[in-house]
This record gives structure tokens, sequence and C-alpha cells, in this order.
């Protein structure tokens, strides 16, 4: 009896605890897998975008060719939205609702300090899984080249925020909560492809857009699911991503981390294909309110990238070459503050 | 410090579809988690009222706006009419409470095992000026310490909106130790609705429809009689046969439990795994359906058997728990807690 009065004690010493730091605004003491609590710190103004609406009714006609089914290969297909800057635009969507211009990215006090590192999948959740060969999951490599990847930039004096750093499940909304709550500064998620073709190797790197390439559509299906979010939630999703700023940032992103990507794997595998910069309407990309892409670092259908992903150095360089992509894109917008200050 | 006599404490179970209060002054209500607002000046004069909340908005659905602001037991985002709705539902359920304004209000309020902590801050802010001291704690620890269940035992606490699972071993359950699923009552609902509307696409049939008959008839396991309904096609009643739907529905979130349950386990000590699968303890509404309970325990047979027990009074065992929460914590403790200044 006074052992369970004992315990009662101080499991009420903890709850006590963990609600004094949810009314100060902490969080909780208790272990928790996000990692590297970093300290505050200015942020970008993200926030202070207005959602805008408008936009929203443009964004949700883009995204509609991604809800539908594919369609039958009969039908004619068009191109994967490489390298695009902008959406299609409906004439009389256009004419009814005006698209504001695009806000010059110098006009805003940019400084990037603050990143999320986002592992793709986990817990119940696998991912992609090789065929044949070493069995390897892709929520496990995602997980590791993640926290590589946060070891570089903490190195680097970025504030990291690690969305899972343990193999646990956590909702595509749950990731964004954390990303869009942390207020940070830049987003991104790591994923490890699967290609029909196994002998298709290479890297790809998304940023948020439409498409109507049916592989995309697929994969967009298959990095969606147990999203967290409802049919009902389309619209509070809508509403709060648009800006075209956010877009373009995150095209420039993309495109560096994709370059980077590129040139150190290239090292491995001199026939790695580049796959290019894309848009896709990941949910994970859609929900989060700063420049924010999706990495394809590797191709788990491919054996001898398979092979390759089970050794550390390799994971290494590729955790290496998402640093030096994020690097490069800090620098970037960085100086412009400094000219323009 | 507070004069323990001035002070009411009151333990909430904040439901998806139902909330329920428990005081120390031994009042217990339960409610429904809809907020109407009339929509027209008719609406008012015939409501009398402002607002309308629990079974009065649902009765009265077609002349409010119906707003169900929570989602998978917590806030909806984004809505401010969502916060307000949140605002009502715990207002009226302090006022049937007897709070009154003369006394000091301390209040402890479950919601899902693996909420976040911005969900929380959410709550929090949201029943500023309610409450003179505030607790949140997760669902299914207030039900183990309501029950005094903190030793080796595996909660599992299914309401409408979500699955809660929580590993007691004597302290502070880790993220590690407790799950969420949204496989729940409002998930079979769903299926219900849709395995009916597959079925019978002229049949004209309401959310508030399938969950009575799942609340009424819903099952797992063996057939028992048929359930009959009577529903409108095209204006005409007529009666359905929906035994296999129901079961259907009601089954389609056994599965779910039970591998959460096996994935969570192993990860108990070895030497006490066998005492906690004989300690499972099953609350929430959906406990209360036929059969779940076996099902769920025959799905421990393969991790050596155990046995799992359904509280007695599914409806309050979290507001209960919350309840012992907030009589146990000290004065100290609610001081750090005052929800007036944060």
């Amino acid at each position: 009896m006074s052992e369970n009065r004992h315990i009662k004690k101080q499991i009420l010493r903890q709850t006590v605890a963990e609600n004094v730091a949810i009314r100060e605004g902490h969080r909780p003491p208790r272990p928790a897998p996000v990692a590297k609590q970093p300290p505050k710190r200015r942020l970008l103004p993200w926030l202070a975008l207005a959602p805008l609406p408008v936009l929203a009714l443009l964004l949700l006609w883009w995204l509609l060719p991604s809800r539908q089914p594919s369609p039958p290969s009969s039908v004619p297909v068009a191109a994967p939205a490489v390298e695009t800057t902008s959406g299609p635009v409906d004439e009389s969507t256009a004419t009814s609702f005006p698209a504001p211009a695009p806000i010059d990215a110098r006009a805003l006090p940019l400084e990037v300090r603050r990143v999320v590192v986002d592992p793709g999948h986990g817990g119940h959740d696998s991912g992609t899984v090789t065929v044949g060969g070493p069995e390897l999951l892709e929520k496990d490599l995602a997980l590791d080249i993640g926290l590589r990847l946060r070891d570089r930039l903490v190195e680097a004096e970025f504030d990291v925020i690690m969305t899972r750093g343990v193999d646990r499940f956590i909702s595509l909304r749950e990731r964004a909560a954390i990303a869009n709550t942390s207020r940070a500064d830049l987003f991104i998620s790591i994923h490890l492809n699967w290609i029909v073709t196994r002998e298709v190797r290479g890297v790809e790197t998304y940023y948020l857009g439409p498409t109507d390439d049916p592989r995309l559509v697929a994969l967009a299906r298959r990095e969606n699911q147990d999203s967290g979010y409802s049919l009902a939630d389309m619209r509070s999703l809508l509403d709060g991503i648009y800006a075209d700023v956010r877009q373009d940032e995150s095209r420039q992103l993309a495109q560096r981390v994709q370059r980077s990507l590129l040139r150190a794997m290239l090292r491995h595998d001199p026939d790695l294909d580049d796959r290019g910069v894309k848009t896709a309407p990941f949910v994970v990309l859609t929900a989060t309110e700063m420049p924010a892409i999706l990495a394809e670092v590797s191709c788990l259908s491919n054996r001898e990238e398979a092979e390759r992903l089970t050794r550390p150095q390799y994971r290494d360089s590729i955790a290496d070459a998402l640093f030096r992509g994020i690097q490069s894109y800090a620098d970037a917008v960085n100086s412009i503050e400094e000219k323009g200050s | 410090m507070a004069d323990k006599n001035n002070v009411l404490y009151v333990g909430i179970d904040l439901g998806t579809s139902r909330s329920a209060v428990s005081t120390a002054n031994n009042q217990r209500h339960v409610i429904e988690s809809y907020v109407g607002w009339p929509t027209d000046m008719v609406a008012r004069k015939v409501l009398k009222k402002e607002v309308v909340i629990g079974k009065e908005a649902v009765d009265n659905r077609t002349m409010v706006d119906l707003h169900r602001p929570l989602e998978r037991g917590l806030i909806k985002e984004g809505s401010e009419k969502d916060l307000t709705a949140v605002r009502e539902i715990l207002r009226h359920l302090l006022h049937l409470s007897g709070a009154d304004g003369d006394r000091e209000v301390r209040a402890v309020v479950g919601v899902p095992a693996r909420a976040m902590q911005i969900n929380k801050q959410q709550l929090r802010n949201t029943l500023i000026g309610e409450v003179d001291g505030l607790m949140i704690v997760s669902e299914p620890f207030a039900v183990a310490y309501g029950l005094e269940a903190l030793m080796h035992s595996l909660i599992i606490d299914s309401g409408a909106g979500t699955t809660d699972f929580c590993i007691m071993l004597g302290r502070m359950p880790t993220e590690d130790d407790q799950r969420t699923l949204t496989n729940a009552g409002d998930s079979i609902d769903a299926n219900l609705f849709s395995l009916l509307a597959e079925r019978h696409p002229q049949a004209q049939i309401t959310e508030f429809m399938v969950r009575q008959w799942k609340e009424e008839h819903g099952f797992v396991g063996n057939e028992q009689k048929p359930v009959r309904v009577t529903v409108p096609m095209r204006g005409r009643p007529q009666e359905i046969d929906i035994t296999a739907e129901l079961k259907s529905a009601s089954e389609s979130i056994v599965d779910p439990i039970v591998e959460t349950m096996r994935d969570l386990l192993p990860h108990v000590e070895p030497e006490f795994q066998e005492k906690v699968r004989n300690n499972v303890i099953l609350s929430g509404g959906t406990s209360q359906l036929p059969g779940l309970r076996k099902k769920i325990q025959d799905g421990l047979e393969e991790l050596g058997g155990g046995k799992v027990q359904t509280v007695k009074d599914p409806i309050f065992a979290g507001s209960d728990g919350c309840l012992a929460i907030a009589l146990d914590a000290a004065d100290e403790d609610w001081d750090r807690l005052s929800s007036q200044d944060t």
C-alpha cells in the first residue's frame, strides 16, 4: 500500500513538472525523440506572410490532377514538371482571381538559422524496402542519414530540430506541426526512392507544386500515406501555404541540394542519373510554412545502390552532400541580408 | 494557500464524441461534444438561447450551426470557432459541476496519449479565465491513476476519436510507453457509413444514424441476431439488414489494436511482461462493444496469453482518474499551475 502511495507521489510530481513546462511554454521534462532543442533566436518572418485564399484556389486547381486516378496508358502523359518555376495558369481562373505579383525575397530580412531535418517514415511505416540483396528499410536509412546531417549542421552552428530521432511513427501532420511551431527557417525531408525500372538509379529533389506525371502522382500518394490529415483539412492546408516567395525559395534550395547531391554521388557512380529538381504535391511540403524540400537521396530499388547504402561512408557522403546544399543556400540568403543591411 | 473547502476539484475527459466531468462534490455528468449556434433570428427565438450544447445542439441541428470542435480528442486546427466551441463545452461542464464563480476551480483534463505539446498549449490557452488551476494529462494515464493500476498494467482507452495505449510500470509513462491510434469509434462509424452507402446507394443515411446503430447494436465476433433498421430510400422508409456491415465495421478496429498491443508489450522488461499481459485494462466508450474485450484477449495468445478486463464505468473512468489526480496534487503544486497568467 505504501509502495503504491510512493509511486503515486512520484508520478504526480512528474505530472506537475510536465504541466509547469507546458504552462511556461517549454518542452516537458521527459524523454522526447525531438532532439537538440535549440535556443531561441531571431526567425524568418514567414509566418508574417498572410495566407492568400485567392492563391489557395489556384493551388487547389493545381493539386486536383494529383487527386485523380492515374490515366490509362493510352492517354498521352505530360512530362514531369522539371525545374518548374510557376504552375500552369488557367486563363479563366486567372481572369477572375489574378495572382499577386511574386514577392522579391530581397525585400525580406532573411536569415537561415533553424533547420528541421525530417527523416521520412518510421515505426510501423517502413517506407520502401529492398528486394533481394541486403534487406534495407527506407525508414532506417532516412534516420541514419538524417542524424548524420544533424551532426554536420550543429557543427556549423545551425539550430537543428529533428522530427524524429528514433524509429517511431510520426504522422505527416505532426512533422509539419513540429516545423511550424518551432518556427524553423528550412525544412528538409529525407527519403529514398523506389523506381519500377530496377536498373535506374539517381537522385531527385522536390519542392511543392503541381504535377501531371503519373509516376510522381503515385510517389506522392505513397509518401502522403498516414498523413494524419482528412479531406476536411484541405481548406486549412490550402489557406495556409501559398506565397510565391516561399515557392521560389524552396526551388532555390532544391536546386542547390540537388546539385550538391549529384556532384557527390557521381564520385561513387559515374552512371548515376540526374533526375532533376521537380515539383510534386507532397503533403509534408504543403503543410509546412517555410521553404521546404523533399530529397529522394538514393534508390532502394537498385541493387548496386542498395549495396552501397550498407556502407556508413556512403551514407555519410549523402549527409555531407545534403549539408553542403543547405549551407550553400544559407550562405546565399545570408549574403543578401548582409548586402541589404 | 487556498482554503480546500472553497475549492472545486474537477476531472474532465474531453472526448471527441462525448465529454465527461467528475467532481469532488460527487457530481458526474456526460455530454455530447457538440456546440450549436442558432443560424438565424427564427432559430434564436425558438431555442431562446445564443448557444446550445451537447444533446440539445444535436437534437436541434437543423436550426443551428453545429460544431464538433474536437478531432481525435483534440481541438481542430485553425478555426477560432472551434476554439470557442471547446470553451463553451468546458464552460458547460463546469457549470454542470457547480462552478459558480465564487469558488476556486482546479481542473485536470485528460487528452490522448500522444497529444503534441502544441495541442496541450492550445487547450491551456482556451481555458484561461475559465479555471484557476489546470493540469493536462494523458487520458490512459488518468485511467490508470484512478484505478490505482500504476504498476505492471497496460491501459487501452478506446474512445470516439482515438484508441490510446499506455503501459504503466510504476513511473511516469514515456513516449515509448504510449501509442495513439485513430482506429476508434469514429473510424467504425466511417466504415459503416461507406459500407452501407455502397450496398444501399439509395439509402439516406447520416453520421448520426450510423453512430446510433453502432452504439445500440455494434458487435465483434460471433454473429448475434440480425440487426435490421429502417432508413428512408428516396423518402420512403424501408427496413434493411445491416448485420454484416455492422460486424465488419466494428471489427475493423480489432487488428490495429491487437497489433499495437503486440508491438508495445515486447518493450516491457522481460521479467514483467507476463504481469502486464495479465493486467490489460480496457476503457473508454468504444470498449463497450460486445465481443471486443475477448478478441483483444485472444490477440494475446500469440505472446503467451493474458487477461483483458473492462473497467466497470467506461464513460467516467477517465474523468474519475483526472479527479483523483486533482485531489492528490498538493496546494503548492496547484499554485505553480495557475491558469490565470501564462
